[in-house]
């Protein structure tokens, strides 16, 4: 028994971040009372994320104070079933938020949409290449949802943002200088693309060079004063290099709190409780729909918050987990491929190149914004022929300029001592004189990668951690080779180049690894599509078990993108508060047949 | 030390034998310093990288020409008025919020101003027709030569609200969340020093001068720095917080008021 | 309560040492001189100061001691992240993989602690020995080729050199990049950062001084002088 049962509410929203306030708003103004439960703390641009205390790379880069405490709950993981998952004990692969605005405080900004053929991975794939061509073990499978539906979202999300960029397709018309390879846009970009320092110029044009379509990486650093459609005012980015693991005191990089949660904050359906973890979902007796949450507050106290519509907007991974642990679903079995929660799960694929240039070329790298760079997509989802190549997906290749700072901008030329006097000189030889050419690629979802209980470790509310059983799929090791290649190519077409290497963490032969930061990037586990067999959620987000649960974020992904989450995921979110607003509230029931 | 600062170090020690040019105008405060003692303030890396409007740090010829742009000479005939005789042969300006201070603002500050007064891109009846009859060397000459002056900061005039410099100072500090301003420290650097070379000090300044410009920025009127930033914040302000963080800053680091 | 030498007691010991003789007057533990350590004993500090100088030595920049590199680590040790505020400490501890990362039993604090013991025991002439003989003895650490008991070798190193490098850039408000050492070597510009104007400005020289969070100014360390606050 809880220890106290609140009032009944239209709405509870389980988690603070992109999707959870963007819930709310869209609801609050459809006159639902909507009870937003977050974790962790509040705070604020304005006076948690100011410069210059900010700029500390010790304590928000590498202590992570912006992000998840590992320390009272984590996960365990193993590359394969036949090992025993250990702990997680301390972050590093992924950097999971935890506060108001979640992991949306401490992004990049790089904005994105998928490809119209990534939506439609499996019939696109089987009509180009034939019935056989995806490998047997990989779970491919369309999203139920196509890109022209979710397109407006897409759009609406961007504005939401003031997101920089040039488009590549605008209504249909190709435009050299955007991304020529991306679907239709029913719009330009809000603002135009950010300033581009040399060494990113440098990239652009040897890409150019060699028939390649470079384009300014899509921003969510904001290039010009900007009110997005709920009246929020951005500022333009100063490109100060503090920008991923950090907040914004300059109110330029779009987060959660500026962008949606002042604007909602003060609504009379919009309540927000902070310190307030959720320990489950209830389900009703009849098993056909959800009751509410139960959830510590900040007291300590267990509370019962009953609820009309449960939606679950925590990050990828614990909303899966809040699934196991709340027996909403049916958790999936490797042995016998049954039940879906925590199938498919799915990660990112990065590997890159290293570019030392002579003394002429000057980055003043620290001269930094999240999303400032330039790309090319030109070897991402089947933009390219892959007849011949024996994989599924690719990845963009990207030379961007994030930051310089220097605990963890520390470039040095391939066969430099990792320590030590010549280790010293090479640190501080090619400082200013690097370029990082990164490779973002997708990720398959296999039966043997999933997400389930642990059976001896728990988190300080005693509740089994999630338990990730992950490694690099065969495809996708071939895939980010490949793209790599691609990626050397260039680098080796770039004027004033002394040295280059390059690296890729999904190398044949090398298991994934939990410790070195690649992507924040989880997708999979509690996935959309039209086939309750295969899919958590149907084509809006609705839980096929229980038709009151909405469920939002990266769990959504049958496999992962080559590209960054948050525009796709924001763009499901739009469109499945699209149908909660117009269709299910005024009739509460399954929105497909199973 | 970098290859460039050694070369400036070089044609530094070269002038240190030019004699002093004392002059004397009138007004108060319209002596300029010797170049030898301009030189000897450049002996730091911090002094100079505040004084480089361009890639190259100010050679000897420009130093000697700042003074002579202060005073009013120049090729075309000069300025048409002198410099000093409003900012002061050290840049201390006053208080009724047409005349800045200019003292120790970066060359590469004040020089853009001078170029975007005389472009009309910050318009100013006053300061365009100056702006326009100096040359381009004669505005980085001059913008370099107040980057090393000294002044005193002027005691402000008048009571003031408590209440009112609090409220500036919790806007500088940390901004409003409410109404969606940054805090000035963001930018501006804690106690309001700057960050040269492209955003100035607030510490010291008039604080009629800083209110006008807010108001300046709020209109459109001013819009003269790189993609708005300062239009998009004063936009959010009212008279009373342009007022308040105007009055809070000229008491920063004023030996006047901080008892320094 | 740490044992209440001196940091400069301290340094006394260590000029004797061969390697650290051409210690400056001005050096790392002047600044928080007649303060005990925090959580270091004067033989861990000495120790600290030969393993950290051999990771980052002396050049025309300072070794990672001169530059305040062991103050650094006290405080982190004696902090929230020597406590293991940072990390699940959930038992049990089996062996695993190196792709599942870190799993040692003790807070960071007691794994330094015991790891330095266990190392000063191995190699008792460590502080003395010349660079190529430390620097061997590091190499065999850091690639698990060590027997320290219980403890793991390549974690200790790892923590080890995490903490160095760290204390060697960042900010120095932590007690470490005296005089701003490593930032002034690579050329970063510090916490105060406004770029506009700059960014796609290319191949131009930015020599701006290194200012920290708590507005020390870098460079020679001199505010500029139109900016001094003066007397009327």
């Amino acid at each position: 028994m809880p220890d106290k049962t609140l009032p009944r509410t239209d709405v509870v929203i389980i988690g603070g971040g992109w999707t959870g306030l963007t819930a709310a708003y869209e609801l609050a103004h459809e006159g639902q009372k909507c009870v937003v439960l977050e974790r962790g703390d509040h705070r604020h641009d304005a006076t948690s994320f100011g410069a210059p205390e900010e700029h500390d790379e010790l304590k928000y880069a590498l202590h992570h104070t912006h992000m998840m405490d590992v320390k009272t709950s984590t996960l365990t993981f193993r590359n394969n079933r036949s090992q025993r998952a250990l702990p997680m004990r301390r972050l590093g692969s992924f950097l999971p938020g935890e506060g108001l605005g979640g992991a949306g405080i401490h992004w990049n900004g790089q904005i994105w949409r998928p490809l119209p053929s990534d939506l439609e991975m499996r019939s696109h794939y089987e009509s180009r290449y034939g019935a056989q061509f995806i490998p047997e073990n990989l779970n491919v499978q369309d999203w139920g949802v196509t890109y022209e539906e979710l397109e407006p979202h897409l759009d609406f999300f961007e504005k939401i943002c003031g997101a920089a960029g040039y488009a590549g397709n605008l209504n249909g018309e190709t435009r050299e200088g955007g991304n020529v390879f991306e679907g239709p846009r029913s719009d330009e970009y809000p603002n135009p693309p950010m300033k581009q320092p040399i060494r990113s110029t440098l990239f652009g044009e040897a890409a150019a060079d060699m028939g390649l379509h470079p384009f300014p990486l899509p921003s969510a650093n904001v290039t010009q004063k900007y009110e997005n459609p709920y009246g929020a005012q951005l500022h333009p980015c100063t490109y100060c290099g503090f920008c991923e693991r950090f907040g914004c005191g300059y109110f330029a990089k779009a987060d959660p709190i500026i962008c949606v949660y002042d604007r909602i904050k003060e609504h009379e359906n919009f309540e927000i409780r902070f310190r307030s973890t959720v320990m489950r979902v209830e389900k009703s007796e009849d098993g056909q729909t959800a009751t509410g949450v139960t959830y510590i507050d900040s007291d300590g106290l267990e509370v019962f918050q009953p609820a009309d519509v449960v939606c679950m907007n925590a990050y990828a991974l614990w909303n899966v987990h809040l699934m196991l642990v709340s027996g909403l679903g049916r958790p999936y079995d490797p042995q016998t491929g049954t039940g879906t929660v925590g199938r498919n799960y799915a990660y990112q694929t990065l590997a890159g190149v290293d570019v030392f240039f002579d003394e002429e070329i000057i980055t003043n790298p620290f001269m930094g914004a999240g999303a400032l760079g330039t790309v090319i997509d030109d070897y991402n989802g089947d933009n390219f022929d892959h007849s011949e190549l024996g994989f599924v997906g690719g990845g963009y290749v990207a030379c961007n300029q994030y930051h310089g700072r220097p605990i963890s901008y520390q470039p040095t030329p391939e066969g430099t001592p990792p320590w030590g006097a010549e280790w010293k000189r090479a640190v501080r030889e090619n400082y200013l004189h690097h370029a990082g050419i990164g490779v973002h690629g997708s990720s398959m979802a296999t039966p043997d990668n999933f997400l389930d209980l642990d059976p001896t470790w728990t988190d300080s509310f005693g509740r089994p951690l999630l338990r990730m059983t992950f490694d690099f799929p065969d495809n996708d090791r071939r895939m980010s080779n490949y793209v790599m290649e691609r990626a050397v190519e260039i680098a080796r077409n770039m004027e004033h180049v002394r040295s280059y290497s390059s690296s890729n963490r999904a190398a044949e032969g090398s298991g994934y690894s939990i410790e070195p930061y690649q992507t924040t990037h989880n997708t999979g586990g509690a996935v959309i599509g039209t086939d309750p067999s295969t899919s958590v959620v149907n084509r809006y987000g609705q839980m096929w078990d229980h038709h009151n649960v909405f469920v939002f974020g990266a769990c959504l992904f049958p496999q992962n993108l080559g590209y960054n989450p948050t525009g796709p995921l924001m763009g499901l979110a739009y469109w499945t508060l699209d149908h909660l607003k117009s269709d299910y509230l005024a009739n509460p029931r399954p929105l497909m047949d199973a | 030390m970098k290859p460039g600062i050694r070369k400036t170090f070089a044609r530094l020690a070269m002038l240190a034998a030019l004699a002093p040019i004392p002059v004397m105008v009138g007004a108060q405060d319209t002596e300029t310093p010797a170049i030898s003692e301009l030189e000897a303030r450049l002996d730091d890396e911090r002094s100079l990288f505040n004084a480089t409007v361009s890639d190259t740090a100010p050679d000897d010829d420009l130093l000697e020409l700042g003074p002579l742009v202060a005073m009013g000479g120049a090729e075309n005939g000069g300025s048409g008025m002198a410099c000093i005789t409003c900012h002061g042969g050290q840049g201390a300006g006053d208080g009724s919020g047409a005349f800045p201070r200019l003292t120790g603002l970066s060359g590469w500050y004040t020089y853009k101003q001078l170029n975007d007064y005389a472009s009309g891109a910050r318009p100013n009846e006053v300061m365009t027709g100056i702006a326009q009859r100096l040359t381009e060397r004669e505005r980085e000459a001059v913008a370099v030569y107040y980057s090393v002056v000294e002044a005193p900061i002027e005691k402000p005039l008048g009571e003031i609200d408590l209440g009112l410099l609090q409220w500036g100072g919790q806007l500088a500090a940390v901004g409003s969340a409410e109404k969606g301003i940054p805090a000035c420290v963001n930018c501006h650097c804690a106690e309001g020093t700057g960050n040269p070379p492209s955003v100035p000090y607030l510490a010291g300044q008039y604080a009629n001068y800083m209110s006008y410009q807010l108001q300046l920025w709020k209109e459109g009127v001013r819009d003269n720095d790189a993609m708005g930033v300062m239009s998009a914040i004063a936009e959010k302000m009212s008279e009373e917080d342009m007022r308040a963080v105007s009055e809070y800053y000229m008491r920063v680091h004023n030996p006047e008021t901080t008892g320094e | 309560m740490g044992t209440l030498f001196s940091r400069r007691a301290v340094l006394a010991g260590l000029t004797s040492g061969a390697a650290l003789s051409t210690l400056p007057i001005n050096h790392a533990f002047a600044a928080l001189d007649d303060k005990p350590f925090y959580f270091l004993t004067p033989d861990e500090a000495r120790f600290l100061a030969a393993l950290c100088d051999t990771l980052i030595p002396e050049d025309d920049f300072p070794s990672a001691s001169q530059a305040g590199v062991v103050d650094f680590i006290d405080l982190q040790l004696a902090g929230p992240y020597g406590k293991g505020q940072f990390i699940y400490m959930q038992p049990p501890f089996p062996s695993g993989t190196p792709e599942q990362g870190y799993q040692v039993s003790l807070i960071p604090a007691t794994f330094i602690r015991q790891g330095i013991a266990a190392l000063m025991e191995a190699e008792t002439g460590f502080v003395d020995a010349d660079t190529e003989a430390r620097s061997s003895v590091l190499t065999r650490l850091s690639e698990d080729d060590f027997d320290l008991g219980d403890l793991p070798a390549k974690p200790l190193f790892d923590e080890l050199w995490t903490l160095t490098n760290q204390g060697y850039f960042a900010d120095p408000i932590y007690g470490g990049n005296e005089g701003y050492a490593g930032w002034e070597m690579v050329g970063f510009p510090g916490a105060h950062a406004y770029y506009l104007s700059f960014v796609d400005k290319h191949n131009v020289p930015y020599p701006q001084p290194p200012t920290g969070i708590n507005h020390e100014p870098g460079g020679d360390g001199r505010i500029p002088s139109g900016l001094k606050p003066q007397e009327v």
